[in-house]
């Protein structure tokens, strides 16, 4: 068996264990979590009778390891149980709901890459230097700021003010898209309708840009701290001394080193903006899982919750293998090892 | 000849370019939350609006006055506790299925079957079609405010659900996402997080007029800023009631129209009678008195002359069966509360209440502060406590766990007070989020079951007169303000119903009956 193989074969067999651990911890957090999820779920004007009979359907007078049962029974079906608060499958509402955060996400992380690591090579190869000082300084107010403010900011500067940007929902109302795959650009692709591809790409850039604001400041930061260490390097020094162009230095010898630690915080800050994303999810009424996964936890949905916390959780180890074996790819020791570890 | 032929084909071609095209007319609005469009499930205020547009009610609250007229019934007779009520024969489903009595049987019992929502109003209460027009309800117990209550009896398609149903016995899955009334608009997609787009029903029994918004994009979960910006960019129509006031008072700066719901519920401080030094009605009065209702109203203004908020009178809303005339309004006196605190059996220094809000609801963090530093002109120490909702109606089951100051907006579901009072006061129904007084006192039951049973509206006042009085003198609650709902909107879209008092109904919810409103361009 290839390294490579192996490393993914042990990342599959850790993953598995890590999310039987989150369905139990978030199983257990999510039953402490104050307040009665069948009171919540049918309002304020329930009798007690009313909720008492949704408690017994909804196995909650049982003892948790019975109900932990339940829920694996289910599991195994495919089946995630209804949501409380949209009364409807769970299934139904990730299918509905995850691929506009992924979306988003997606090409958020597109943005975050696309600028991130160029402003960080840029930094590196002038530091101490004007443009070494003006990415530092963008990266600090990037990263210090949270992307709900940049939301608001944006929303001001680029709808209020100047109205450029829709900053509603992920299509204008006069399209009538079919969703195919639930991810718009593709479906409005797939549907032909290239007007409609760019109002949906208008849709996503201020949301996007919003999300990926932070990830931009961090990637730039990582990227210009590795190279400019990377840089004190002998062979860098004897590249130098060969006469390499600067430019051949930065992306062959500098920037490929570099970009191991910067790659892992990328994949990991790639995957919490899954979770984070419901703040600009909120400010630009966009449907996703993260807002999902908020009004859920606050109105105790139990079955949703689980659901949600899950498909956070595969993704997360998703991007995670993806990142691995990535950095397998760029660093031969990793590659050829006969550890794989 | 050839001239003229010429000179009409231009005047022709330049009225055509310079006449407005014909386009759809669409109203956007938003509301909190998701919308839920299964009726029997239905009970907040998006839901509300949902029902009242995708289904019919046999009755409907009369616009403008008391009383309910007849809407998909015809007319009805009350003999003791059977309502025999005759159905209107020129009434069809969406689907095209007429209207029968067998629907209206199937709609009470899917609700009472279902025990979701508002269906408690419901119990007791059972239906026979008598024949295809005709159907007979009987009540176990007499309830006066029965037919007040049918206004929340939407009536479904039984054909149409029997026939997508699948596995579901009452087809909670089909109309979770589907629609199957009779109302003035059908459901084109519903989308639970994001928005329920409906169409208008050309097939509606009253006809639907031609300025009436062609569709509607009811969107769940905007956020203030949005639907600020959305509003000045023009690209959205009436706001939630849920927007700060700061956010209305800047819209209406610029130039959009503030529409309003006359409310049936009010704001209430709830105090926990059973907990010292509450369990004092001296001390409950001298906290009544020195709290500063011209304040808190001034807190919910958005303009000068718009308001979230209007002076209380007493304990019942200005305009239901048993409230005080406008002279009565309620003032802060602090001479007289310090009067009360004298005679209360506990040492104000040794005081320390407990002032809760729901965390969800913002606003009310303000009222607590003020409450906090009224009760500090007094002496008295106060702590404030943010809640989540799930976890002030966990707390609220146990008189001992209930905060001494509940902070709580309870309208009422039908308009009627009986759904406004019975659940607050009545010593049956004590420890829930309504009552979190646990107020125990007969002369209040005996008022409540008089309100609940009394056979003419006379009577009905009497006893709700004779329980004003009775909560006054008790002062289980602190009667804040008198509540109504105020929604910034833009002037492409005039809602009678939200403007003119004279066509309100009086119902929260109904006054955005979208075939009432007319669409305009601006």
């Amino acid at each position: 068996m290839s390294p490579v193989l192996r490393l993914l074969m042990r990342r599959l067999g850790i993953s598995l264990i890590v999310l039987i651990g989150v369905s139990m911890l978030i199983f257990a957090i999510a039953r402490i979590i104050p307040g009665d999820p069948a009171r919540i779920a049918l309002g304020p004007n329930a009798t007690p009778e009313q909720v008492t009979n949704l408690r017994a359907e909804m196995h909650l007078d049982e003892p948790l390891v019975l109900q932990y049962g339940y829920f694996l029974v289910d599991i195994s079906r495919g089946d995630l149980g209804t949501s409380l608060y949209t009364n409807r499958p769970v299934t139904l509402d990730i299918a509905q709901f995850l691929p506009a955060t992924l979306e988003l996400v997606l090409v958020a992380g597109i943005i975050m890459v696309a600028l991130g690591l160029p402003l960080g090579i840029l930094a590196a190869r002038h530091r101490g230097r004007w443009p070494d000082h003006l990415v530092r300084i963008f990266s600090l107010l990037t990263v210090s700021a949270p992307s709900f403010v940049w939301a608001v900011i944006l929303m001001l500067l680029f709808a209020f003010y100047l109205p450029i940007f829709p900053i509603a929902g992920r299509i204008s109302d006069i399209y009538e898209i079919e969703r195919t795959t639930g991810f718009l650009l593709i479906d409005t692709l797939l549907a032909g309708n290239f007007t409609a591809f760019g109002d949906a790409f208008r849709h996503l850039i201020l949301p996007a840009v919003a999300l990926a604001l932070s990830g931009i400041g961090q990637a730039a930061r990582l990227t210009r701290a590795n190279m400019v260490e990377t840089y004190d390097k002998p062979y860098i020094e004897m590249a130098q001394a060969y006469g390499f162009f600067p430019s051949r230095i930065a992306r062959i010898y500098a920037f490929k080193p570099s970009l191991i630690p910067s790659l892992t915080i990328i994949g990991l800050d790639f995957a919490a903006m899954l979770g984070n994303a419901f703040l600009v999810e909120a400010v630009f009424a966009w449907p996703g899982l993260s807002r999902y996964g908020v009004a859920v936890i606050l109105r105790k949905d139990l079955n949703a919750i689980m659901g949600t916390v899950l498909i956070i959780a595969l993704t997360f180890l998703i991007v995670n293998i993806i990142v691995d074996l990535l950095i397998a790819f760029l660093n031969p020791r990793i590659r050829h090892s006969t550890r794989a570890n | 000849m050839k001239r003229n032929s010429i000179l009409a084909a231009a005047l022709c071609a330049a009225t055509a370019l310079t006449s407005p095209a014909f386009a759809e007319t669409v109203l956007r609005l938003d509301e909190v939350a998701v919308g839920e469009l299964d009726p029997a499930k239905a009970s907040d205020y998006a839901d509300s609006i949902l029902m009242f547009n995708v289904y019919d009610t046999l009755v409907l609250p009369q616009q403008g006055g008391p009383g309910h007229v007849p809407h998909l019934a015809s007319g009805w007779t009350v003999e003791g506790s059977t309502y025999t009520f005759t159905l209107r024969n020129d009434v069809t489903f969406q689907s095209g299925n007429p209207l029968r009595a067998e629907d209206v049987v199937y709609s009470i019992e899917r609700s009472q079957a279902l025990g979701a929502g508002l269906s408690y109003l419901l119990t007791g209460v059972s239906a026979e079609a008598v024949d295809e027009h005709t159907v007979v309800f009987t009540l176990e117990q007499p309830y006066a405010p029965f037919v007040a209550s049918l206004v929340r009896l939407p009536i479904v398609d039984k054909a149409l659900v029997e026939a997508n149903k699948g596995d579901d016995e009452w087809g909670e899955t089909f109309l979770s996402a589907n629609g199957a009334g009779t109302g003035a608009y059908t459901v084109r997609s519903h989308n639970p997080q994001e928005e329920t787009v409906m169409a208008k029903n050309d097939g509606y029994f009253l006809g639907v007029a031609d300025v009436a918004p062609d569709t509607v994009r009811l969107r769940y979960g905007l956020e203030a800023a949005t639907v600020r910006t959305l509003i000045a960019q023009g690209e959205h129509d009436i706001s939630s009631q849920w927007l700060p006031p700061e956010v209305m008072s800047a819209l209406a700066d610029d130039g959009a129209q503030l529409l309003s719901e006359t409310g049936t519920g009010a704001f209430y401080l709830k105090m926990n009678t059973t907990k010292p030094p509450l369990d004092d009605v001296n001390c409950r009065l001298a906290l009544s008195h020195a709290f500063d209702y011209g304040t808190a109203i001034q807190m919910v203004a958005i303009t000068d002359e718009v308001s979230a908020g209007s002076a209380a009178t007493g304990a019942i809303p200005v305009g239901m069966f048993g409230s005080n005339g406008p002279d009565m309004v309620q003032e802060q006196n602090l001479e007289k509360a310090a009067e009360y605190l004298a005679a209360c059996a506990y040492d104000p220094a040794d005081m320390n209440i407990e002032v809760s809000w729901i965390a969800e609801v913002p606003l009310e963090e303000r009222f607590a502060l003020l409450f906090q530093s009224n009760l500090s002109q007094l002496g008295i120490q106060s702590e404030i406590q943010k809640l989540p909702w799930a976890l002030f109606a966990e707390q609220v089951s146990k008189p001992e766990n209930t905060p001494h100051i509940s902070q709580i907006f309870v309208n009422a579901v039908t308009g009627d007070p009986d759904t406004l009072l019975y659940g607050m006061y009545h010593s049956s129904t004590p420890g829930t989020w309504q009552s979190p007084e646990y107020l125990n006192d007969s002369q209040v039951d005996a008022f409540l079951d008089a309100g609940r049973t009394a056979a003419t509206d006379e009577e009905r006042e009497a006893a709700y007169s004779g329980l004003n009085a009775r909560l006054m003198e008790t002062a289980p609650t602190i009667y804040g303000f008198d509540r109504q709902s105020v929604f910034a909107a833009s002037n492409r879209v005039k809602a009678p119903a939200l403007s003119d008092p004279s066509q309100a109904f009086g119902l929260d919810g109904m006054g955005f009956s979208f075939r009432l409103m007319e669409m305009v361009a601006e």
